[in-house]
């Protein structure tokens, strides 16, 4: 069987990390970790070390955007997808200028998810 | 209820009551400080997030317009705010929220309209650009200058003799996808590594957002010089997210390129911040992760559930261990184990307790906003002091004492707490003060509600206790105490004027019922002209008590423990007949009155004489009686059920508060002290 | 899904479906639907202040539930309980109550066509009655439960809903 690929999910929201659980999980994704916030998200993410990772940009504390530099600067090739709301165009723009790649935007439609996701690191 | 739903439901009341606080507190300041700003935007992100994605739209549409508020205040930190409109505006809005979601809680659809709230938060928003003199800067955010230059930018110097091929490619994302600028700029990126030059259409994508209509009409269009071949250059575009349809197109040259600036060149790294972040904060690890790891929510119908297997457990334990097939059997190990499962189902039972005790601050918190929302409409000014919130009880008492507390609160504002004029008059501080203190003791936690207002009128409390016959013995007799306790009499009340908060009279007999339904008390004090003070006791548990059960005929009767002074067998000279049928019993030089429970429930016994039977004195904060019954059966922990709602509901049941299951299976009423008394 | 499956079936199968019992010589009936067991007669706990046919509360497997005789419920002479007395316990709207009755028969199907309107007399027991089952020459008498369960103010069964 082919080995399923492990996902970090960082979110300040339960409720979000568990939309976000709920559906990858239902695709054949493993999540191996969730974190509530950027400082929990950087140690987890050196712990866990995950395929990629899911990463809400306004949390508490420790910003997304802080979060993203922090993991690039430990691991540039990890696969970081920015999760934010539609109307928050300028933290994406802030983050794709800090180097995401990938973003999501919430409210989530699970094919959407699943199709970047998919297109990302692949099912 | 479907967990996602739950959860949602959850969290945002949890988000709800921490955006109270925060609020208040900036009300309290006069300001919101940055922190607060940050917090308050958040809150409202999450909320506007997921009600969006449960599709509760008029929510998602209100905490969005105030978000937006927050995100002008983080932004452009603006100096003049009306903060009372404002905290006016958000906990008007938390009320909108909070009602919502308690019709989702109820199987409800969530269908009020927040057109109204989102339009007065968004003219706010106007007017304080406006008054802050944004408005016109409105249409050109400020960029910080040195990203201005990410992807039109440096000239390419290297002049590679290799051959390069040109290409034009169309990228049309799929409908819906939303922030199609963003995107094309990600494409932007991607590209850098593989191309030499490129020139993108729309081409100011990252500053201006409504390209991302122009791209989600007419598509995104580039135009690039690479190495690669067109094989490669398709697989790679391909690979784009929510792409709908990609055209690419080999060239001859840079001149059949519709859009080739001269001069433009592309940069080849993607910039990023020139401040090194520094490898990370893990030495913090242990605290902020570990909290949150430790803890998890459970739901509550879970620890019911466990509850009531442990209150299971300790009735299976009774008719094991009090078995009557044991009688004069000598069994010197069964005893040893069975005090041994003794210990540990006490303990279980303890450990179980103890998951279900949540602290008051919640419920202690609540009454800020009533405070504030009150003090705001009558005129008064008054601070609210928190104290001992820290204090914890069962789940279920809090349910229970919440509301009496708010009247309590509501009533000592009302009726309590002066107006400013009179407190100045008083020689008191204009700001008055309640207080509201909670701390264990024993097996009870105690609530004071202490305010420094004008006190209880004893006289008028007095004539009003007359008018309506309360008055249970001479007025000579009645200490203070007891006339102030006049005020938790049914259809009492000495307020002339009816105010929309309390004073309807009704209300303060409520909250005795209520306290009383949770086997608390209530005590009152007060000091004319310097204030009053009411303290309850509550129970710490509903769910487990010690009690005595006692025999009466066929029927088991349980009384808690707590209640009880003391039990014996009387004797025929400490029993006094009054000429009008009523029976007391004469305890140490006082005398109390006796309840015949055989005779108020109706059941035929043999056990009619005092002498044959036992008397039980029971204690209340009002008066002691002695309750006759056949005998005592012993003491055990018992766990509380309700009486059936059918029950309740056709019966007024006085002095039953509930049922037990007796070790033999058999069903136990539990005697309510407080409502026996109404039987005398 | 599978549970989905079911439920429907179940629902299915429990539809014109009626528990028939006997009390005196009249035969009733109660829709299945409502009925979740039937146990014989048991040690009652008597309660103070209710109406004569609320016989008190009894333990079921640690669950405490009202019972109610429909005997006195219909003001016909009480009976003493026997072995052949049982408990028909029922649910409707969260709400447990066991009806003791004369004797439990048997489960019968009816179609809708063999069910009629009451009669319009005046009795204590009628305005007890839905409707009226007829299979064959013989008559049931079918149950209105909500009625049974109504107090005489007939508001809590409101509220509870």
């Amino acid at each position: 069987m082919k080995k399923m690929k492990r996902v970090l999910i960082v979110d300040d929201a339960a409720f979000v990390r568990l939309t976000i659980r709920t559906m990858l999980e239902k695709n054949g994704y493993e999540v191996v970790g969730e974190a509530n916030d950027g400082n929990v998200a950087v140690s987890k993410y050196m712990e866990l070390r995950p395929d990629f990772m899911t990463l809400d940009i306004t949390m508490p504390n420790m910003d997304g955007i802080e979060t993203l530099k922090a993991i690039r600067n430990l691991d540039k090739n990890a696969v970081v997808i920015m999760v934010s709301a539609l109307g928050q165009e300028r933290y994406i723009k802030d983050a794709v200028i800090n180097g995401a790649k990938y973003f999501l935007v919430k409210p989530f439609k699970e094919e959407n998810v699943i199709e970047t996701i998919q297109k990302i690191v692949g099912a | 209820m479907e967990p996602m739903l739950e959860m949602f439901i959850f969290e945002t009341n949890q988000n709800l009551e921490q955006l109270e606080l925060i609020t208040m507190n900036s009300e309290k300041n006069g300001t919101f400080s940055s922190e607060e700003i940050n917090d308050i935007f958040r809150i409202m992100h999450t909320i506007k997030g997921s009600s969006a994605m449960m599709l509760v739209n008029e929510v998602a549409t209100l905490a969005h317009s105030i978000e937006d508020i927050f995100f002008y205040m983080r932004e452009n930190k603006p100096e003049n705010v009306e903060c009372s409109t404002l905290t006016d505006i958000i906990l008007d809005s938390a009320d909108f929220i909070k009602e919502e979601i308690s019709k989702l809680e109820a199987g409800k659809l969530a269908d009020a309209s927040a057109s109204l709230l989102s339009e007065s938060t968004k003219v706010f928003l106007t007017e304080l650009k406006v008054s802050n003199g944004d408005i016109a800067q409105e249409k050109t955010p400020k960029k910080p200058a040195k990203n201005q230059q990410y992807y039109i930018a440096a000239e390419k110097t290297s002049d590679e003799a290799e051959e390069l091929n040109v290409f034009y490619a169309v990228i049309k994302y799929k409908e819906n996808c939303e922030m199609e600028n963003i995107r094309a700029y990600t494409v932007m990126n991607s590209m850098q590594d593989v191309v030499k030059e490129i020139y993108c259409l729309p081409d100011n994508i990252l500053e201006d957002d409504d390209t991302a209509f122009e791209i989600r009409k007419n598509g995104f269009n580039i135009w690039f010089t690479t190495k690669k071949s067109y094989e490669e250059i398709h697989n790679l575009l391909e690979k784009t997210i929510f792409l709908q349809e990609l055209t690419v197109k080999q060239l001859a040259g840079v001149e059949e390129c519709d859009f080739w600036p001269v001069k433009k060149a592309v940069i080849k790294e993607v910039v990023l911040d020139d401040v090194p972040v520094k490898p990370i904060l893990v030495a913090k690890k242990s605290e902020g992760h570990d909290a949150h790891q430790t803890m998890i929510s459970v739901n509550v119908d879970k620890l019911d559930v466990l509850m009531d297997l442990v209150g299971e457990l300790v009735i299976a334990e009774a008719m094991v261990t009090q078995n009557p097939e044991l009688a004069g059997l000598e069994l010197k190990s069964f005893h040893k184990a069975s005090r041994q499962l003794k210990k540990i189902s006490s303990e279980l039972q303890d450990g179980v307790m103890s998951i279900r005790m949540v602290p008051l601050s919640g419920t202690f918190q609540k009454m800020n906003r009533i405070v504030r929302d009150m003090s705001k409409k009558l005129n008064k000014q008054v601070e609210l002091v928190l104290v001992g919130e820290e204090t914890e009880v069962d789940k279920n008492v809090i349910e229970h004492i919440s509301d009496p507390l708010m009247h309590l609160i509501r009533n000592s504002l009302d009726h309590g707490i002066e107006v400013p004029e009179e407190r100045v008059k008083n020689g008191k501080n204009t700001i008055g003060k309640i207080t509201l203190e909670a701390k264990n003791a024993g097996n009870e936690v105690v609530i004071n509600i202490v305010d420094d207002g004008q006190g209880l009128n004893r006289d008028k409390i007095l004539k009003r206790a007359r008018e309506n016959n309360l008055i249970y013995k001479s007025e000579a007799e009645l200490t203070d105490k007891e006339i102030y306790s006049f005020i938790f009499a049914p259809g009492f009340s000495t307020k002339e004027k009816v105010t929309e908060f309390s004073g309807r009279g009704v209300g303060m007999d409520v909250v005795m019922k209520n306290i009383n339904a949770v086997g608390g008390t209530i005590l009152v004090n007060s000091e004319p002209g310097k204030g009053s003070i009411i303290t309850l006791k509550i129970p710490l548990t509903l769910a487990i008590i010690a009690g005595m059960t006692v025999k009466v005929g066929n029927a088991s009767y349980t009384i808690p423990i707590v209640s009880i002074r003391e039990s014996f067998r009387p004797i025929e000279q400490n029993i006094i007949h009054d000429p009008d049928g009523s029976e007391m019993i004469m305890v140490r030089g006082q005398c109390y009155p006796i309840v015949r429970l055989h005779k108020i429930y109706n059941i035929s016994t043999e056990v009619t004489d005092f002498t044959k039977g036992i008397i039980i004195m029971v204690e209340t904060e009002k008066m002691t009686i002695g309750i006759f019954a056949d005998q005592l059966i012993g003491q055990q922990q018992i766990v509380v059920k309700p009486v059936p709602i059918y029950i309740k509901n056709i019966s007024s049941i006085a002095g039953i508060t509930g049922c037990t299951l007796l070790g033999d299976g058999n069903i136990s009423l539990i005697l309510d002290a407080v409502g026996l008394m109404s039987k005398i | 899904m599978a549970k989905d499956i079911n439920d429907f079936y179940e629902e299915d199968t429990q539809k014109g479906k009626f528990l028939t019992f006997g009390i005196g010589r009249e035969v009733y009936g109660l829709e299945i639907s409502v009925v979740t067991e039937i146990i014989s007669i048991q040690k009652i706990t008597e309660m103070p202040e209710v109406p004569e046919y609320i016989k008190g509360i009894i333990n079921l497997r640690g669950k405490i539930i009202p019972v109610m005789d429909v005997r006195l419920r219909f003001k016909k002479a009480f009976r003493e309980y026997n072995e052949r007395t049982c408990i028909i316990v029922v649910q409707m709207h969260e709400l447990a109550i066991g009806f003791i009755v004369d004797d439990v028969s048997e489960v019968i199907f009816m179609e809708d066509d063999q069910i009629v309107a009451k009669p319009d007399i005046k009795s204590a027991q009628n305005q007890y009655i839905k409707n009226i089952g007829k299979v064959g020459d013989e008559i049931k008498l079918i149950l209105d439960c909500e009625k049974m369960l109504d107090a005489d103010d007939e508001v809590f069964l409101m509220e509870l809903k």
